[in-house]
């Protein structure tokens, strides 16, 4: 730690850096900012930094408002974007009650939690995100959104806004260290993914932080509005946040094992029927928000059913091609997330659920070789593939008699996160929805 | 085989003259003695058999002669050898106690013929200059001892062999001399100090090998090898891992980061040298894992690199472990600046966030009563054992040495001398605990010699403790058991009496010998294990301690040991602070007294509850007796309701006043809930027993009201005879028997005018038992009120205070509504005419146990009074989930549920007409009702919960509802009730975790099986 540390004054001196961005997730998966002088930095370090947490989304319990911030300085980066007059930085924090003890609501802390119990299993976790979403013009009108262009997959747009700022976003993002593996035109018009590269899931879940700043902050400059909603348009697809997971142990990745089926290990396979079994608990989590799931249920290739394939683009768990003697790269891909999750809790859940499976050696189901869209209810029920919950209100009502999922997030962040949950949704029942406007004006 | 040819007949045969030496194969023996190999060193008439018999092993030693005799070539060393044997001296002794106490050092010297000289000739083996010793090591290398930065030439395999054989050389000297001392202990520190210069000799060639392997000999690199343990501390033993921590700093001309590479490459290298596979065996383990970061640290860093993490993240142990940092090989300068620059952190670690918790922890692990298991044979990590003594040394050092420099020594007996010679510890004491020291070291030594094997346990077979005692000067393996186990108690004995007596003021010391704290010292210690107003405890010790009374002298042996077991509970300061209180009470009580001194757990038992629970601690200063349940555990047991009630007869029988009767019996019920709450705390009842408890005292405490108030009801109306019947009925917790230290006495009052009785005088009669009875039990007195609750009676606060029994039964036909019916299913007569309490419960039966259930509509109101009760009377302001009774989840939530179970059902399923929660909730399981599972969930959230109520009042020593009723917020009251509730030190979170959990799982089963 002390040589990270080191580095991290050493660098703030060299660079002349002005001042210093302590950020931390709220439960809501919501960056927030702290800024200190770099003359702070040091007893941040030994001392970390107090701030009342009473005002932030599900932080603290009312009565403890104090919390201490304390930087990772491993996770220490300039932000390009901030140019170099005002050199600025970052860290990611812990956060900590005043008594010491780590706090019960730091999404950060339920995450490293979650690895620190895989550990005692002599497991890591690594994730890998493919994370899609929308450029918009400027200004942006909520009730009419207007995309940038008018392309497609993976389509070649001449002189696209959204090739300059893919390229842009790219450069930014490896400049703070965060690699990308691929980013192309998606489906959608001014629809863009970029896939971040494979890291552990703490890192993973920092880096998606960075990258949707970083991502809004590349459309300011380019004059377009990026946004992560869901589901944005009606017509056209929703942004997800395909995950491909994998576990190592040591070194060797605990999915492989040659010669089986998929080259698929008996632990890939647990942890593909422990996501299955657990998926709809989870749900509330991987997909947040009431629009998350005008997503997970607009069809198309959206992972509204509890199965999984190989190379099955509308199963919930796809297992990837297999590219012979890369044995490494065994994972497995959870499709639900959305762009908008906090990928701390998401990606915990995630592994409690996978982690069930393998301890209690759940079998695994047979693969779905059909378009399960395809398929009448009838035979849905019939193969044995259930729905994962089509609104927000079900999400909620299947995970709150989660035990997994309590015990993943800890008693506090569960309670906060359901109650929060149940407002959106009592607030997003009272709606006159435009489209019950102009379907009934006129009727009724 | 016989003796020389003309002696046979006068002395006895070599066969006896063996076995008399201890010899186990006689046969064997006398068969080596006559090899030729041996013969043609030996002169015939030497007394071999009389050096045998002075060693460890006499079988062993004459093998290693036999062998030794065979390797030895003309030279030196063989001349040596047969001067040696032709009159058998000091150097022949030297010899075959090698050859008798070691396996391995003897094939060393038969291995190497050469090292005979170093056992046979008379160059002194400790006190030998550390530098020479040195010179010695980095001349067999080929390095100039003189070089600022010595190198070896040539280096190689070769040259660690060599280095190898120089070391096992040195080693050979020093175990002679160590074998033979005339009192091993006493030349304990020598011999050790000697292996640590040889280690740090070992130390400094082998980095010489290792700048040889280098093109530039690592000349960018500075590199300081600093010795940690016992080498630091020099006080090596034979054969353990040598503790270091390398300091590097880049020469001028040469960047960091690459002196850092090499730094760690000669690191590297150096340890190899000294503990690789080579053609001679390895010397011990480098072990670098005291560094900063520990095993995944970098190898080497920079002083100021060092500095940083010092700074900031180092643990107390770590600290504790630079306590015995110095400089061992390498560049000197560098190695004492490191030193120099450490020093202030380990003399300051005092004042750092988490000493006071890992000095605790340090201090529990001496002081654990239960010796663990398998560790009675650890010399070092045993109970008693080496490490206990280096704790209790360092601790103490850590504590005062940021005062006073003269004990800042890293050599534990140095160390241990000069704290006594300061005053912090007592002379006698200390020097015991130096005994022990040099006992268990010997011990150590003795083993590790045996197959220069790094190993601290004791044998167990019978000819290896043998062996071992022999070695040791001893004769016989139970003598050195039973100096081990006598040992092993004193050293802990020692740690209690060294830690906590020099506590005790100057004016309270018996004799001058003992140890005294100056004031700041003695804070310095109490804050270090956790007093939070070590002023406040100095000031309650010297009160305690001070004068000649008996009392005094007797709190002067106790208090010592009492102050740690304070420490050891949740509120130290509050513990003591209730002793002194206790003991002015008490005075010089004669009881009082012989109870701390002469009961084997009592004082313990007593400083737990005391710094447990400060409930305890205001019962025991008000009832002081009750101190003397904790010396007899039978005495914490729960008194049955007919003893009690014995009692309370007898109170009645002897009390003429009414009054002093009825606070007679507060009392008594005061009494009963105090012996609860101690054994609560000594975890020696569980919950269920102190719900028992506390309900029995309660009914016999209104069955004895009752009769005082009948017979004042009776005496101011003017009437000979009481005109009605009256009992009282019990309701709600009271009914249920669960009641809490914390819990009212929920009732209602029924009365039945006799046949010849006027109605209206039955009926004032009545009312005025009910009105006395309340002032006896409730209006101020000297002691605890029990307070009535009549709210649960037909029609609440608007319906009359007592009733009728045909009243209550015209009521019930015509109005009752269903939660009326609820109330009922916990009523139970308790006080008063047995024959009327019968015949109402005859009356309420069909009331509580509707024939055919209750109706829709029925079940329809108790859900939705339950739901607005739980919108309405939660305090403002108060968290749900923490709210133990009326949360979600907690017990009203449990409560309710068994009850429309009962409602419904009881009826049909006997079982269910019980006015227990928990037995409801098992028979509605036991019939299919329930699922059993979420039985177990009901229960387990009602029980934590009713724990939780009783802990804070234990914790707190409050009643009101806002503090009983709620898991606390604030985290020192957390951390203090789940103390109270048997969780261990910083027990908090986990408590909150576990009733969040416990209750979100019973409001799930609530919601399910309640509201349908």
């Amino acid at each position: 730690m002390d040589r990270q540390q080191d580095y991290v004054l050493r660098t703030v001196e060299e660079r002349n850096i002005r001042s210093l961005r302590l950020w931390f997730t709220d439960v809501l998966g919501v960056l927030k900012s702290v800024a200190i002088a770099p003359a702070e930095l040091e007893s941040a370090f030994t001392e970390g930094i107090g701030f009342d947490g009473s005002a932030i989304e599900g932080l603290t319990r009312v009565y403890e408002a104090d919390m201490i911030a304390h930087p990772d300085p491993s996770t220490f980066q300039l932000l390009p974007w901030r140019g170099e007059k005002q050199v600025t930085a970052r860290m990611f924090c812990d956060l900590f009650t005043p008594d010491g003890e780590p706090s019960a609501a730091d999404s950060r802390q339920v995450l490293r939690r979650a690895l620190a119990r895989a550990s005692e299993q002599g497991f890591t976790y690594y994730t890998h995100p493919e994370v899609e979403f929308y450029l918009f013009q400027t200004p942006v009108d909520p009730t009419n959104l207007i995309p940038v262009d008018c392309g497609g997959y993976f389509d070649h747009v001449v002189r696209s806004a959204g090739q300059d700022f893919r390229r842009e976003a790219i450069t930014m993002l490896e400049d703070m260290g965060i690699s990308v593996e691929f980013s192309h035109h998606e489906a959608g018009p001014g629809q863009n993914e970029i896939d971040l590269r494979y890291a552990d899931a703490l890192t993973t879940a920092d880096n998606l932080m960075s990258f949707r700043t970083i991502v809004k902050e590349v459309a300011l400059e380019q004059g377009v509005f990026a946004s992560f909603m869901p589901k944005p348009l009606s017509d056209h697809p929703g942004s997800g946040m395909h995950t491909h997971v994998s576990l190592f142990e040591g070194d060797s990745n605990a999915f492989y094992e040659p010669g089986a089926p998929l080259e698929l290990s008996q632990v890939g396979r647990s942890f593909i029927a422990g996501l299955l079994r657990h998926a709809a608990e989870i749900t509330a989590v991987t997909n947040q928000f009431v629009n998350s799931y005008k997503r997970l249920w607009s069809g198309a290739e959206a992972p509204s059913y509890i199965c999984w394939g190989h190379n099955n683009r509308s199963a919930l768990v796809r297992v990837p091609m297999y590219s012979p003697g890369k044995g490494q790269s065994t994972r497995v891909e959870y499709r639900a997330l959305d762009s908008a999750v906090n990928p701390y809790l998401a990606f915990a859940v995630i592994l409690a659920a996978g982690l069930q499976g393998v301890k209690n050696g759940y079998e695994l189901p047979e693969g779905a070789e059909d378009d399960v869209w395809e398929l009448t209810d009838a035979e849905r029920r019939a193969m044995g593939i259930d729905p994962l919950p089509t609104s927000l209100d079900a999400a909620i009502s299947v995970m709150q008699s989660s035990e997994l999922v309590a015990e993943t997030l800890g008693e506090h962040v569960f309670d906060f996160f359901l109650r929060n949950k149940r407002k959106e949704w009592a607030d997003y029942r009272t709606q006159i929805t435009a489209y019950e406007l102009s379907r009934f004006v006129p009727s009724l | 085989m016989s003796g020389p040819p003309g002696r046979s007949g006068r002395t006895p045969s070599m066969a006896a003259r063996l076995g008399r030496a201890g010899v186990r194969d006689v046969a064997r023996t006398e068969r080596l003695l006559a090899d030729a190999a041996l013969t043609a060193v030996v002169p015939a008439d030497a007394d071999l058999p009389g050096l045998l018999g002075e060693v460890a092993d006499p079988d062993l030693a004459a093998l290693g002669l036999v062998k030794v005799a065979d390797a030895v070539r003309p030279g030196p060393a063989r001349t040596a050898l047969v001067a040696a044997l032709a009159d058998p001296g000091p150097a022949a002794a030297r010899l075959l106690a090698v050859l008798g106490a070691s396996t391995e050092l003897g094939n060393f010297v038969a291995t190497h013929p050469n090292a005979l000289l170093a056992v046979l000739d008379d160059e002194p083996a400790t006190g030998v200059d550390a530098g020479a010793v040195r010179a010695e090591l980095l001349g067999v290398v080929g390095a100039d001892p003189a070089a600022d930065v010595p190198v070896a030439e040539p280096g190689g395999p070769a040259g660690v062999d060599a280095m190898r054989v120089a070391y096992r050389t040195r080693l050979v000297r020093i175990a002679a001399a160590d074998l033979v001392a005339e009192d091993p202990a006493q030349t304990m520190p020598q011999v050790a100090a000697a292996l640590a210069d040889l280690a740090a000799a070992a130390l400094e060639a082998s980095l010489a090998l290792a700048r040889a392997e280098m093109d530039d000999h690592g000349a960018g690199v500075r590199l300081a090898v600093i010795g940690m343990g016992k080498c630091g501390g020099r006080e090596l033993n034979y054969v353990s891992d040598v503790d270091v921590v390398y300091v590097a700093e880049p020469c001028e001309g040469t960047p960091e980061d690459e002196a850092m590479v090499v730094g760690a490459r000669l690191a590297t290298s150096l340890a190899r040298a000294c503990s690789s596979v080579s053609g001679e065996p390895a010397l011990w383990p480098v072990d670098a894992a005291l560094r900063p970061e520990g095993k995944d640290g970098p190898l080497v860093r920079t002083l100021a690199s060092h500095r940083t993490y010092y700074e900031r993240w180092a643990r107390t142990w770590e600290f504790q472990a630079l306590l015995k940092a110095r400089p061992l090989a390498g560049d000197a300068g560098l190695g004492a600046a490191y030193v120099e620059m450490t020093q202030p952190f380990v003399w300051s670690a005092v004042t750092r966030e988490h000493f006071v918790e890992d000095s605790q922890a340090m201090r529990r692990r001496v002081e654990e009563h239960l010796p663990r298991a398998q560790a009675d044979r650890q010399i070092k990590l045993g109970v008693g054992g080496l490490r206990d003594v280096e704790f209790t040394v360092q601790l103490l050092q850590l504590v005062h040495g940021r005062a006073d420099e003269t004990i800042r020594s890293g050599n534990t007996l140095t160390a241990l001398a000069a704290l006594a010679s300061v005053g912090y510890v007592g002379r006698d004491h200390a020097a015991q605990l130096d005994q022990h020291y040099r006992f268990l070291r010997v011990m150590e030594h003795r083993l590790q010699l045996a197959r220069l094997q790094r190993t601290h346990v004791l044998p167990t077979a019978e000819a290896d403790l043998e062996r071992l005692a022999r070695s040791m000067g001893m004769r016989g393996a139970d003598v050195l058991t039973e100096r081990w186990r006598s040992t092993q108690r004193d050293v802990r004995h020692l740690h209690e009496e060294m830690f906590y007596r020099p506590l005790l003021p100057a004016t309270a010391q018996l004799s001058t010998d003992e140890a005294r704290l100056a004031p700041d010292a003695a804070k310095a210690r109490l804050a270090a294990i956790g007093y939070r107003d070590p002023a406040g405890a100095v000031r309650h010790i010297a009160a305690l301690t001070e004068g000649l009374s008996r009392r005094a002298a007797i709190q002067r042996q106790l208090l010592p040991v009492m102050l740690g077991w304070f420490a050891d509970g949740a509120d130290p300061d509050a513990g003591l602070l209730a002793f002194r209180r206790l003991s002015d009470t008490l005075g010089s009580t004669h009881w009082y007294l012989k109870l701390l001194r002469d009961s084997g757990n009592a004082a313990q038992n007593l400083s737990s509850v005391l710094s447990t629970s400060r409930y305890v601690a205001d019962v025991l200063t008000r009832s002081p007796k009750s101190v003397m349940w904790l010396g007899d555990d039978a005495e914490l047991e729960p008194r049955p309701h007919q003893v009690l009630w014995a009692e309370a007869e007898a109170i009645l029988d002897r009390t003429e006043e009414p009054v002093a009767a009825a606070v007679a019996l507060r009392a008594l019920r005061r009494r009963e809930m105090a012996r609860a709450a101690c054994a609560q705390v000594l975890a020696q009842v569980t919950e269920d027993r102190v719900a028992a408890s506390v309900t029995t005292a309660t009914d016999v405490v209104l069955a004895g009201g009752v009769r005082i108030a009948r017979h004042q009801a009776r005496h101011s109306l003017g009437l000979d005879q009481d005109p009605a019947q009256f009992a009282v009925v019990a309701m709600g917790r009271l009914g249920g028997q669960e009641m809490g230290y914390s819990s009212d006495a929920d009732v209602m009052y029924v009365y039945d005018p006799v046949a010849s009785a006027d109605a209206a005088v039955a009926q004032e009669w009545a009312v005025q038992v009910a009105v006395m009875l309340r002032a006896l039990l409730v209006d101020t007195a000297a002691e605890p009120p029990l307070e009535l609750d009549t709210d649960l009676r037909p029609e609440g606060r608007n319906g009359p205070l007592v009733r009728s029994l045909a009243a209550f039964e015209e009521y019930y036909e015509r109005w009752s509504s269903v939660w009326e019916a609820q109330a009922l299913l916990r009523a139970r007569p308790v006080a008063g005419d047995q024959d009327l309490g019968e015949r109402f419960m005859a009356l309420a039966d069909p009331v509580r146990y509707p024939t055919g259930g209750l109706a829709l509509a029925d079940v329809r109101e108790i859900r939705r009074i339950k739901a607005r009760v739980e919108a309405e009377r939660l305090p403002r302001g108060v968290d749900p989930a923490r709210h133990v009774k009326l949360g979600r989840g907690g017990l009203s939530d449990v409560e309710w549920t068994a009850q429309l179970y009962q409602l419904c059902h009881a009826h049909e399923v006997v079982a269910l007409r019980t006015t227990s929660t928990t037995g409801a909730l098992d028979a509605a399981a036991e019939a299919g009702l329930l699922e059993s599972d979420d039985v177990q969930v009901l229960r387990a959230a009602w029980e934590l919960a009713m724990r939780v109520r009783d802990a804070n009042v234990l914790w707190s020593g409050r009643t009101d509802p806002a503090h009983t009723n709620q898991l606390p917020h604030d985290r020192r009251t957390l951390v203090g009730v789940a103390r109270a509730m048997g969780y261990g030190p910083g027990g908090g979170a986990a408590l909150e975790e576990e009733y969040l959990r416990s209750a979100r799982r019973s409001r799930a089963v609530v919601e399910r099986v309640f509201y349908g």
